[in-house]
C-alpha cells in the first residue's frame, strides 16, 4: 500500500471518529442540559432568594425581570442550542449564584483536576502491565493468589475508603493525616523548584489513592489479556523459531494485548473522575477537587454543576479519540474498519 | 461387579443430561469454595440486616441513645477480673466525669468494683420493635389498609442494668453496633431498588435495539455509550444537591435510589442487547420457527431461557456498585441522611482529627462492609464462571 492511500485512509478515519466525539458530545449537553433544567428552582430565583437572605425584599416581577434579563423566558431548545454553541468555545456564562465567569472561576483548577487524574492514570497503567505481565506468565501460586487479593480489594475498597484508612494508620502511627497538597509555607508562594518538590512530596499519595480502583481493574485485564494471547498458536510458532525470553514476550504477545488496553483508557479516566471529588474532600485537595463538591452540594449551581459535567466528559471523548487515532496509526485493522 | 460400576456410570451420565439448567449451574456453583464461602457470607449478613431488631440492644436511632456514654469506646464483656470469675460475662458500669483533675475534658471512668459489674443476659426485653407493619393510605376511611403488624421486645442479648455497646457509641451515645445491623438493611434495600430500575429500563433499551437491530440499534448504541462516558458520581452529585431540604429522611432514599437505577442502567443494557444479537440468528432460533412457533412462544421458550443466567449474573455483579455508590454519596453528604442509617451516614465527620486520633470504633461498620461487598463479588464471579456452559469443555 503506498503512503498516500494510507494517509488518506487514517484521514477519513480521523474525520469520522471526530464526527462521532462531536456527536457523542452534543447527546451529553442535551443529556446535562436537561437534567439542571429538571431540577426545582431556575437561576433567576436562586439568585434572588439568595439576595434575599441578604436583607432585600424580593416579589414575583423581580423575579420575572430576572429571568428576562437571564434568557431564561426564551424557549427551551434555544436555550441549550445557545448553550452548546457556547460550550463549544469553551464559553459556560456566569455562575448562578457566585456572579463570576465559570470558564475563570474554574480554568486553572479544571486542568490542575485533570492533570491530578491523568497522572493517576498513568501511574495505574505504569504498575499495572510489568505486574500484569508478570502475573500471567508466572505460575507462582503465592503471588497469583495475592495478586487475585489486590484487584478483588480493589473493588471492594473503593478509594475513598482506602484514603479513609491511610489517614486512620497515618494518623494513628505518625501523627501526620498526610493531608492537603502543599506544606503550609508554599501554599501561596510562587512556582519554584522547592514548591515543585514540596508538591510532588505531598502530590504522590493522592494520585496513589486516585488511580487505586484502576490499578487493580487494570491488573486483571493485563493479567487475563496476557493469558490468553499466550495460549496462541503463534506464540507457540515464534517460540518454535527460537525466540525465547522477554524478546518472545515483548515481540508478540504483550503487542497484541496492548490494544484493547488502550482502548479501556476512557472507561479507566471516567473511574477515576468519580472518585475524584470525594477523595478530594477527604485528603483536603482545595486545589482540586473540592470545587465540584462546592459547586454541586453547598450552593446549588446549576450552571456551575452542568459546565464541570460537561467539562470531564469532554476530557473523556477526547481521551477516546486520541486513543483511537492511536489505535488507528499502530493497527492497519482498526483503521479498515470505520465505525466499530 | 463390573455391571454396577456401567451402571452407576450410566446413572451420573443420565443425570447429567437430564439435569435443568438450573440443576446444572447449582452442580458447578458448589464446585467453587471460594463462591460457595461468599454465599454462606452474604446469607448470613442479609439475615443478621433482617433480624437486626432482633440481634441489637438498642434502637438504632436517636430515641435508643446512650446519654451516659457518648463517644464511648467498646465494650467487650470478659468473664474474670481482679475481683474474680463469673459464670455470666459481664461489662463494667462507665460513668462520664469531667472535674479540675481532668483539665474539664469529658472523660469515661470505669468502676471496676463487684457493684459496678453489668451482667450480659440473653433474650432479655427491650425496647419494642415492629415486622410486618403494612399501612396504605386510600381515599375514604374505611378503604385504607392498615395492617398493625407484629411487635416484639425479646433482643438477643442486654445486660441487667445499663446498656452495652459492644461497638462503642458515635458522639450522639447511639450504639454503633445496632447502627452498623441496621445499615445492611439499607444498604440492601438501595441495592435492590436501583438495580431494578435499572434492569428495567437496560430490558427495554437493550431488548429493542437487540430486537429490532438496523439504524434503531446505531442509535441507542450511540446513546447508551454516551450516558456511559458521563462520570456517574459528579452527575449524580449535581442531581442530589438539588434535593429539596425539606424532604423527608425516606422521600430521599427513594430518590437516591431511583437516580442510581437511572444512572446504572447503560452497562446491563449493552450485554442484554449482544445476547440478543447473537441468540435471534442461532439455528436453535430458526429451527423453531420452522417449526411455526409463534414470535411470542420463541422470545418466551427459546431466547429469554438462553440468557436468564446473564442477566441474574450481570445483576449480582452490579450490585455492590449501588452499595458503594450509595456509601460514597452519603458519605459527603448528598445521599442519605439522619435518621437513616447507612455506612455512608456513619462514616460522616469521621476525617476529623479528633475521631482519628481519639475514637477509631467508629471505623468499625467499614470491615462489615468490605466483607459484604466481597461476598457480592465472589458470588457473582461464581455464578458467572458457574452459568459458562462451556465451562466445563473448556477445561
Amino acid at each position: 500500500m503506498g503512503l498516500s492511500e494510507l494517509m488518506l485512509q487514517l484521514a477519513r478515519f480521523t474525520l469520522i471518529r471526530a464526527l462521532l466525539a462531536i456527536f457523542t458530545l452534543i447527546i451529553v449537553s442535551f443529556i446535562v442540559f436537561t437534567l439542571m433544567e429538571m431540577v426545582p428552582g431556575d437561576c433567576a430565583e436562586r439568585y434572588l432568594a439568595f439576595k434575599n437572605t441578604q436583607g432585600s425584599g424580593i416579589s414575583v416581577a423581580d423575579i420575572d425581570a430576572e429571568r428576562v434579563r437571564l434568557g431564561l423566558d426564551q424557549p427551551y431548545l434555544q436555550r441549550w442550542f445557545s448553550w452548546i454553541i457556547n460550550a463549544f468555545q469553551g464559553e459556560f456564562g456566569d455562575s448562578c449564584i457566585l456572579r463570576v465567569n465559570i470558564s475563570q472561576l474554574l480554568g486553572q483548577k479544571f486542568w490542575f483536576s485533570l492533570g491530578l487524574c491523568l497522572a493517576a492514570l498513568l501511574l495505574a497503567y505504569a504498575i499495572a502491565i510489568p505486574v500484569g505481565i508478570l502475573a500471567a506468565t508466572s505460575k507462582n501460586a503465592i503471588l497469583n493468589n495475592s495478586l487475585r487479593l489486590v484487584s478483588y480489594l480493589g473493588l471492594a475498597l473503593p478509594n475513598f475508603l482506602l484514603a479513609l484508612m491511610i489517614m486512620l494508620f497515618s494518623t494513628v502511627y505518625f501523627g501526620d493525616s498526610l493531608t492537603g497538597l502543599f506544606s503550609k509555607e508554599y501554599r501561596d508562594a510562587p512556582w519554584s523548584v522547592d514548591r515543585l518538590l514540596d508538591f510532588l512530596g505531598h502530590a504522590w499519595l493522592p494520585i496513589f489513592i486516585l488511580g487505586w480502583s484502576a490499578t487493580a481493574f487494570a491488573i486483571q485485564t493485563v493479567r487475563a489479556l496476557m493469558s490468553d494471547e499466550i495460549g496462541k498458536l503463534y506464540v507457540t510458532a515464534a517460540a518454535a523459531r527460537g525466540v525465547s525470553g522477554r524478546h518472545l514476550l515483548m515481540r508478540y504477545p504483550a503487542r497484541h494485548a496492548l490494544s484493547p488496553i488502550i482502548n479501556s483508557l476512557g472507561f479507566d479516566l471516567n473511574r477515576i473522575f468519580n472518585e475524584l471529588p470525594i477523595v478530594a474532600l477527604i485528603l483536603t485537595l482545595t486545589e482540586a477537587g473540592a470545587l465540584l463538591i462546592d459547586a454541586l452540594a453547598r450552593s446549588n449551581d446549576q450552571q456551575l454543576a452542568g459546565a464541570i459535567i460537561f467539562l470531564l466528559t469532554a476530557s473523556i471523548v477526547a481521551i477516546n479519540f486520541v486513543t483511537d487515532i492511536f489505535l488507528a496509526l499502530t493497527d492497519p485493522r482498526v483503521r479498515r474498519s470505520i465505525v466499530g | 461387579m463390573t455391571d454396577l460400576a456401567v451402571n452407576v456410570d450410566q446413572k451420573v451420565k443420565e443425570a447429567y443430561f437430564t439435569a435443568s439448567q438450573g440443576q446444572l449451574i447449582w452442580q458447578r456453583f458448589k464446585r467453587n469454595k471460594s463462591a460457595l464461602a461468599g454465599a454462606w457470607v452474604l446469607i448470613i449478613l442479609v439475615l443478621s440486616g433482617i433480624f437486626a431488631p432482633f440481634l441489637t440492644p438498642y434502637d438504632p436511632t436517636i430515641a435508643g441513645r446512650d446519654k451516659s456514654y457518648q463517644n464511648g469506646a467498646p465494650q467487650i464483656p470478659s468473664f474474670c477480673d481482679d475481683n474474680g470469675c463469673s459464670i455470666r460475662p459481664f461489662i463494667y458500669t462507665y460513668e462520664r466525669t469531667r472535674s479540675i483533675k481532668t483539665n474539664f475534658r469529658w472523660v469515661t471512668e470505669e468502676d471496676a468494683s463487684l457493684e459496678g459489674r453489668r451482667y450480659v443476659q440473653f433474650f432479655n426485653q427491650g425496647t419494642e420493635y415492629n415486622y410486618f407493619k403494612f399501612y396504605l393510605d386510600f381515599p375514604g376511611k374505611a378503604a385504607d389498609i392498615n395492617f398493625k403488624g407484629f411487635n416484639f421486645t425479646t433482643h438477643l442479648f442486654g445486660v441487667d442494668k445499663g446498656m452495652i455497646h459492644i461497638f462503642g457509641t458515635d458522639s450522639a451515645g447511639k450504639d454503633i453496633y445496632s447502627r452498623t445491623l441496621t445499615a445492611i438493611n439499607t444498604s440492601m434495600a438501595v441495592g435492590t431498588i436501583g438495580v431494578l430500575i435499572a434492569f428495567v429500563l437496560a430490558l427495554v433499551i437493550g431488548g429493542i435495539a437487540g430486537y429490532y437491530g438496523g439504524w434503531i440499534d446505531s442509535l441507542l448504541q450511540m446513546i447508551t455509550d454516551a450516558v456511559r462516558t458521563i462520570p456517574s458520581i459528579p452527575l449524580f452529585m449535581a442531581l442530589a444537591a438539588f434535593i429539596p431540604d425539606v424532604w423527608s429522611a425516606e422521600a430521599r432514599f427513594f430518590f437516591i435510589s431511583m437516580v442510581l437505577g437511572l444512572i446504572g442502567w447503560p452497562t446491563l443494557a449493552r450485554r442484554i442487547r449482544t445476547h440478543l444479537l447473537t441468540e435471534r440468528n442461532q439455528e436453535y432460533v430458526l429451527a423453531a420457527q420452522l417449526c411455526g412457533a409463534s414470535p411470542a412462544h420463541v422470545i418466551r421458550r427459546h431466547l429469554l431461557p438462553s440468557f436468564t443466567s446473564y442477566i441474574i449474573v450481570d445483576l449480582v455483579i452490579s450490585f455492590p456498585y449501588m452499595v458503594l455508590s450509595e456509601t460514597a454519596l452519603s458519605f459527603i453528604g448528598l445521599g442519605l441522611k439522619e435518621p437513616v442509617n447507612s455506612l455512608g451516614v456513619m462514616l460522616q465527620n469521621v476525617t476529623s482529627a479528633d475521631v482519628l486520633l481519639n475514637y477509631q470504633w467508629y471505623f468499625i461498620p467499614v470491615i462489615f462492609f468490605i466483607v459484604l461487598v466481597l461476598a457480592f463479588v465472589f458470588v457473582g464471579d461464581g455464578l458467572r464462571d458457574a452459568a459458562d456452559p462451556y465451562a466445563d469443555t473448556n477445561k
